[in-house]
C-alpha cells in the first residue's frame, strides 16, 4: 500500500520542515547558552561556561532550583499514590457512573489553566494555603494527578481484574492483594504516571505565579521574572538545564512504555 | 492500608503547613534591586531590635490581601505605593502606625498617615541620550511635538502618569492637570493627545525597558524612572534628564495587619526612618527620603545633585486620591484605547 | 461483590476528595463570585434593610439617611470601608468619594440627616445614588458579568453598552477566540501531514521522527516561549538571519506583534495536535486501505473515503486540545505579544493581583470556562465520543 511518489516526497518534505521548526528554537537556546559574551548571536563566537557558573553561584537561581525540586518531588509522591489508588479502585469497582467519575477527576486537564489558578488563589487564600509550599504542592497535584490516573488506568486495562477479585474474595486482606498482585504487575504504568507528574510540576508556571509566596520562586517563575527584567544568557543556561531534564523524562517514559508493552505481549 | 499508605503524606502536608507557623524573624519587604541591597546594609542590619529578613515583591498588593484574609501573615513591614496604602488602610490590610513608637514629627508634610510612615520618593521624567540627540524636548509640549523633535517616544503602559503627561503635552499647566482630568472633556483631551502621539510611541512595562530602548537607539526620547536614569548617569551614560518634566510620588512603610511581629515592626519603622541610618544610605544611593532632616540636609543635597528631592519644586506630585477614584475607570479606558 | 465496591470506594475517595476540595469547589466558588454581591450587605446592613422596603420613587425616608450616615462612619472606624467603596465606585465612578466624604463627616452630621447629608454632598439629594445602593444590596448581581461583556446597567436598571471609548472585553474575547482558532487551524493543518507521514514511515525512521515530536512535547512551555523571546529580539538570531540572507534591509520589530504570538503558540501547541492524530492513525487498520484498493479506488479516493474519515477522531481530539490550551495560555502572549495582543488571561491576572477586583476576575474566568465547555461539548457531538484528554501520552 503506497502513496504516489510525488505525494510521498511532498509529505516527507513538509514533515521534515515541521520537525525542524519544532526543534530549532530549543537547539538555538542550547547553543546560545554557551555564548562567551552577553551578546546572543548565531553562529556563536566561542564557547564558555560562564553562564552556567553564574547559574550555579547566583543564590536566587539555586534557591529556585531547590524550590522546584522540593515541590515536584512532593507533588509526584502525592499524585502517584492518590492517582494509583483511585485507578485501581475504578478498575475494581462495579458501579454506574464510572465514566462520569473519570471525567470529573480529569477535569483539571481541560480547564483553562488561568481559571484553575485564579480559583485556587481565591479559595486557598480563604483556607490559609496561599503563599505556602503546601498550597503549591496541592495546586500542582491537582493538575498532575490526571496523568497518573490515565497512565495507570491504561495499564490496568491489560491486567486481569478477576485475579484481584479472586484474591480479595479468598480472604486475603485487600491491601495485601493490591500490593502483592496488582502493583508488581502494573508498575511501569505507575512509574510512567509519576514521570508525567514530575514533569508537569517542574513545568508548571501559571498556578505557581498565583499561589507561590513572594519569596518562593520556582525555576519557571524565576525565568519569567528574569526575562522581563534583564535578559542575560543565564536564563538560557537555566532553560538548557530544564531542557536536559525533559530529555531525561522522555527517555524514562519511553523505557517504561517499552517495558509495559513487552510485559503485556509475552 | 490506606492509613499506612497515606501516613507519610499527611505528615508531609502537615510539615509543609507548619513551616509558616514557626516563629520567624522580622520580615521586611520592598521593591528589591540594588537599592534594597544598600538598604539591607545601612537600614536593616543596623536595627538594634534583632535580626531582620528582607525580601522583594513587585508592588502587587493582591498577595498581601490574600495573606491577611487567610490569617497567615508572613510579612511584617512592607513598602507600598500611596494608593495601595490608602485603600489598604481603609480595608484594614495594614495596622495603624503606633505614633508613640514612631516619631511623627520627623516626616515631611503628608509623610505621616494613619497606616503609613513615609519611606522614599520616586518619579518619572523625560530623558534621552545626549550623544544621539544634542537637543531633546525640555518639556511635555515639546515631547509631544513630533515635527520639531522627530523620533520614537516611550512611555509607561498604563493610565496613571501617561494621562497627566498627555494633558501637559497638550498645554495644560501642571497645577490644573487633575482638575482638567476629572472632567469628561479633559479625559477626551488627554486621549486625543495620545492619539496624535500614538504612531510614535513604544510603551514599556518594566522599569529597565526605557533605559534599554534609549541605549539601543530604538527610541529617541523616553519617560523613565529618575532613579534608574540617575544611576545610569553615575555609571557614565550620557543621558539628559529633564527634571522640569518630573512626576513624583512617595512610597510608605506599613505594617501588615495581623503580623505577629507588629510591635517589633513599629520599632523597625522608627529605626529605618530616623536620620542617622538614612544618612548612611544617602552615601551609597541618591534616595529621596521623606524624613525632613535628611531630605533637607544641605550636605546630602549638595553631594547628590541627581537626588529627586532637589528637583521636586518644578514637578507634579501624583494625586493619590484622584487615582483611587478615577483609576479603575481610566485604566480600563486606557486599555480600551490601547487595544483599538 | 459489595465488599469489592467498598474497597473501590475507599481507594477512589482520597483522590475524589482532593479534586473536590482543591479544584471543583474552588472553581465553583469562582463562578459564585462572578455573581455574588455582598459588600453592601456586609458593611451597611441597616441601610440595606431600610432600602429594601423603599419603592424607588422620590427619595428614601429619613431612616435611610440616618442609617447610611451612622453605618458609613462605623465601617470607616472599623476600617472595613474599602470593599464597599470599591464596589460602589465600580458601579459608577465618583461614588467612592461620596461614601468616604460622608464617612469622614461622621460626628459632624446632625439630624435631620436628609438635610445634613444633602448639604454635605448634593448627590444624596438625587435618586440615582440611592437606587444604585439599593440594587447593590445583593445577594446576586449581574454587574460583573455585564461589564465583562462591555455592558452596564443604568440607575433605572436598563442594560446598555458602555461608552465606545471604554469598550474592551468584547474585543478581548473576540481576539482570544480568533487567535485560538487561528492557532488551532494552523496546528491541525501542519500536524495532519506530519502525523500521516510518521504513521506510514518504516522503523526506525518512524521512531526517530516521533522522538523529534516528543522532545518539544516534554520540554517546558516556558522554556520554549523564552526561546522565542530570545530568538525574535531586534538584535536576535532570526533578525540576523533575515538581514544576512538579504530578505530584510534592517532588523524588524517582530517581538511584540501578533505574528510573534501566533508563532510561539503554534510552536508550543503543535505536539499536542500531532500526537493524538498519530496515535489514531497508527491504529488504523491497513486492511481497509487494501480492501479499498482492491475495489479499484485510486490514491485520492482511498485517502478521502477511507483514511480521512477514520482519522477524524484524532483530528478532533488534537484540535480540541490545542484550542483549550490556547484559550488559557498566559505566558506566550504576555511575553512575546505587544500592546494589541493581550488576551483575556492577562486581564484575569491583572484584576486578581493588581486591581484586586475579584468580581471581574471571576466574571472573565466564567466566560472563559463557558468558551472551553462549549468547545468540549462541540467536539463530543462531532466525534460522538469522549475527548481523549491525554495531553502527555
Amino acid at each position: 500500500m503506497r502513496d504516489h511518489p510525488l505525494a510521498r516526497r511532498l509529505l516527507r518534505g513538509t514533515t521534515a520542515l515541521v520537525l525542524a521548526f519544532l526543534m530549532a528554537p530549543m537547539l538555538a537556546v542550547v547553543v546560545l547558552s554557551f555564548s562567551p559574551t552577553e551578546l546572543m548571536v548565531l553562529p556563536p563566537r566561542g564557547v564558555s561556561l560562564r553562564w552556567y557558573e553564574d547559574f550555579l553561584t547566583a543564590g536566587r537561581w539555586v534557591l529556585a532550583t531547590r524550590n522546584s525540586f522540593v515541590v515536584a518531588i512532593a507533588t509526584t509522591l502525592l499524585a502517584t499514590v492518590l492517582g494509583t489508588a483511585a485507578a485501581i479502585g475504578l478498575q475494581l469497582g462495579r458501579f454506574r457512573g464510572k465514566a462520569l467519575l473519570v471525567t470529573l477527576l480529569t477535569l483539571p486537564l481541560v480547564t483553562p489553566y488561568i481559571v484553575t489558578a485564579a480559583s485556587m488563589y481565591f479559595a486557598y487564600s480563604l483556607a490559609g494555603l496561599a503563599g505556602s509550599l503546601a498550597g503549591l504542592v496541592l495546586g500542582h497535584t491537582v493538575v498532575a494527578v490526571p496523568f497518573v490516573l490515565m497512565a495507570v488506568l491504561a495499564t490496568l486495562q491489560t491486567f486481569d481484574a478477576n485475579l484481584l477479585r479472586a484474591a480479595a474474595s479468598l480472604g486475603a486482606p485487600p491491601w495485601a492483594a493490591i500490593l502483592r498482585v496488582v502493583v508488581p504487575n502494573i508498575w511501569p504504568g505507575i512509574a510512567a504516571g509519576a514521570v508525567f507528574a514530575f514533569a508537569t510540576s517542574l513545568d508548571e508556571f501559571v498556578i505557581t505565579l498565583f499561589l507561590a509566596g513572594p519569596g518562593q520562586f520556582t525555576l519557571p517563575r524565576q525565568m519569567y521574572a528574569s526575562v522581563r527584567e534583564f535578559l542575560t544568557p543565564t536564563i538560557l543556561a537555566a532553560a538548557t538545564l530544564l531542557f536536559l531534564c525533559s530529555l531525561i523524562f522522555l527517555l524514562a517514559s519511553e523505557a517504561l512504555r517499552l517495558r509495559s508493552t513487552r510485559k503485556t505481549q509475552p | 492500608m490506606m492509613r499506612r499508605l497515606l501516613a507519610p503524606f499527611v505528615a508531609l502536608a502537615l510539615g509543609l503547613c507548619a513551616v509558616p507557623a514557626l516563629a520567624r524573624d522580622l520580615t521586611i519587604v520592598a521593591g528589591g534591586g540594588a537599592l534594597q541591597d544598600h538598604m539591607r546594609r545601612t537600614l536593616f542590619a543596623t536595627f538594634p531590635g534583632g535580626p531582620v529578613v528582607d525580601t522583594a515583591y513587585d508592588y502587587n498588593v493582591g498577595p498581601i490581601r490574600a495573606m491577611v484574609a487567610a490569617g497567615n501573615v508572613t510579612w511584617d513591614v512592607v513598602m507600598v505605593e500611596a494608593p495601595d496604602l490608602v485603600r489598604g488602610c481603609e480595608d484594614g490590610i495594614f495596622e495603624r502606625i503606633d505614633w508613640s513608637v514612631v516619631d511623627r514629627g520627623k516626616f515631611m508634610p503628608g509623610g505621616a498617615t494613619t497606616c503609613g510612615a513615609g519611606a522614599i520618593g520616586w518619579g518619572v521624567s523625560v530623558f534621552y541620550d545626549e550623544a544621539r540627540h544634542p537637543n531633546g524636548p525640555s518639556n511635555f509640549v515639546e515631547f509631544f511635538d513630533t515635527a520639531r523633535f522627530p523620533g520614537r517616544r516611550s512611555m509607561r503602559r498604563g493610565a496613571r502618569m501617561t494621562l497627566e503627561i498627555a494633558l501637559m503635552g497638550d498645554g495644560v499647566a501642571p497645577a490644573d492637570v487633575y482638575k482638567v482630568l476629572a472632567t469628561p472633556q479633559g479625559q477626551q483631551r488627554a486621549f486625543a493627545a495620545l492619539d496624535r502621539l500614538r504612531p510614535h510611541v513604544t510603551f514599556w512595562t518594566g522599569g529597565q525597558q526605557p533605559i534599554e530602548l534609549v541605549n539601543s537607539g530604538e527610541v529617541a526620547y523616553a519617560v523613565g524612572f529618575v532613579g534608574r536614569v540617575a544611576n545610569g548617569i553615575r555609571a557614565g551614560a550620557r543621558y539628559n534628564l529633564r527634571w522640569s518634566t518630573l512626576l513624583y510620588a512617595y512610597d510608605s512603610w506599613a505594617v501588615v495587619r495581623g503580623s505577629p511581629n507588629a510591635a517589633q515592626g513599629m520599632r523597625l519603622i522608627e529605626h529605618i526612618t530616623s536620620p542617622a541610618p538614612l544618612l548612611e544610605l544617602t552615601r551609597l544611593w541618591p534616595i529621596n527620603p521623606v524624613t525632613q532632616a535628611v531630605a533637607e540636609n544641605p550636605d546630602v543635597r549638595a553631594r547628590n545633585p541627581l537626588m529627586m528631592s532637589n528637583h521636586t519644586a518644578g514637578g507634579l506630585e501624583i494625586d493619590t486620591e484622584f487615582w483611587l477614584e478615577h483609576g479603575p475607570d481610566l485604566e480600563q479606558r486606557f486599555a480600551s484605547w490601547l487595544n483599538r | 461483590m459489595r465488599r469489592t465496591n467498598w474497597l473501590a470506594a475507599l481507594l477512589i475517595a482520597p483522590l475524589l476528595l482532593l479534586i473536590l476540595g482543591s479544584f471543583l469547589v474552588p472553581v465553583g466558588l469562582t463562578l459564585f463570585r462572578a455573581v455574588a454581591d455582598r459588600e453592601v450587605a456586609v458593611a451597611l446592613p441597616d441601610t440595606r434593610a431600610v432600602l429594601a422596603g423603599w419603592d424607588g420613587q422620590g427619595l428614601p425616608p429619613e431612616v435611610a439617611f440616618a442609617a447610611v450616615a451612622r453605618e458609613l462612619a462605623a465601617v470607616l472606624e472599623a476600617r472595613r470601608i474599602g470593599d464597599v467603596a470599591q464596589r460602589m465606585n465600580f458601579e459608577r465612578t465618583g461614588l467612592r468619594t461620596l461614601l468616604l466624604r460622608t464617612a469622614r463627616a461622621g460626628d459632624r452630621l446632625r439630624a435631620p440627616y436628609a438635610e445634613s447629608l444633602v448639604a454635605l454632598d448634593a448627590r444624596w439629594g438625587q435618586r440615582d445614588a440611592w437606587l444604585m445602593l439599593q440594587r447593590a444590596g445583593g445577594p446576586f448581581t449581574s454587574l460583573y458579568l455585564l461589564r465583562a461583556m462591555d455592558f452596564t446597567r443604568g440607575p433605572d436598571g436598563a442594560v446598555s453598552q458602555v461608552a465606545i471609548e471604554e469598550r474592551l472585553f468584547q474585543t478581548l474575547f473576540l481576539r482570544t477566540l480568533w487567535v485560538s482558532l487561528l492557532v488551532t487551524a494552523i496546528c491541525v493543518l501542519l500536524a495532519y501531514p506530519v502525523a500521516y507521514t510518521i504513521a506510514r514511515l518504516r522503523a526506525p525512521w518512524s521512531s526517530v521522527a516521533l522522538t523529534l515530536v516528543l522532545i518539544p512535547f516534554w520540554s517546558s512551555v516556558l522554556v520554549r516561549t523564552t526561546a522565542w523571546f530570545v530568538l525574535l529580539q531586534r538584535e536576535g538570531p532570526v533578525n540576523g538571519a533575515l538581514v544576512g540572507l538579504g530578505l530584510l534591509d534592517a532588523p524588524a520589530q517582530i517581538l511584540g506583534t501578533r505574528l510573534a504570538v501566533v508563532l510561539a503558540l503554534v510552536h508550543v501547541l503543535l505536539p499536542f495536535a500531532i500526537l493524538p492524530m498519530h496515535s489514531v492513525m497508527t491504529r488504523l487498520d491497513a486492511t481497509y486501505l487494501r480492501a479499498a484498493a482492491s475495489l479499484g479506488a485510486n490514491g485520492v479516493q482511498r485517502f478521502l473515503r477511507v483514511w480521512l474519515p477514520l482519522s477524524l477522531p484524532g483530528v478532533a481530539a488534537g484540535g480540541a486540545m490545542v484550542f483549550l490550551l490556547a484559550v488559557g495560555m498566559y505566558t506566550a502572549p504576555a511575553l512575546v505579544g505587544g500592546d494589541r495582543d493581550q488576551m483575556v488571561t492577562w486581564f484575569i491576572a491583572n484584576f486578581m493581583t493588581r486591581d484586586v477586583n475579584w468580581g471581574m476576575a471571576a466574571a472573565l474566568s466564567a466566560y472563559l470556562l463557558a468558551m472551553s465547555g462549549a468547545v468540549i461539548a462541540l467536539t463530543r457531538i462531532l466525534t460522538g465520543g469522549t475527548v481523549q484528554a491525554g495531553a502527555r501520552a
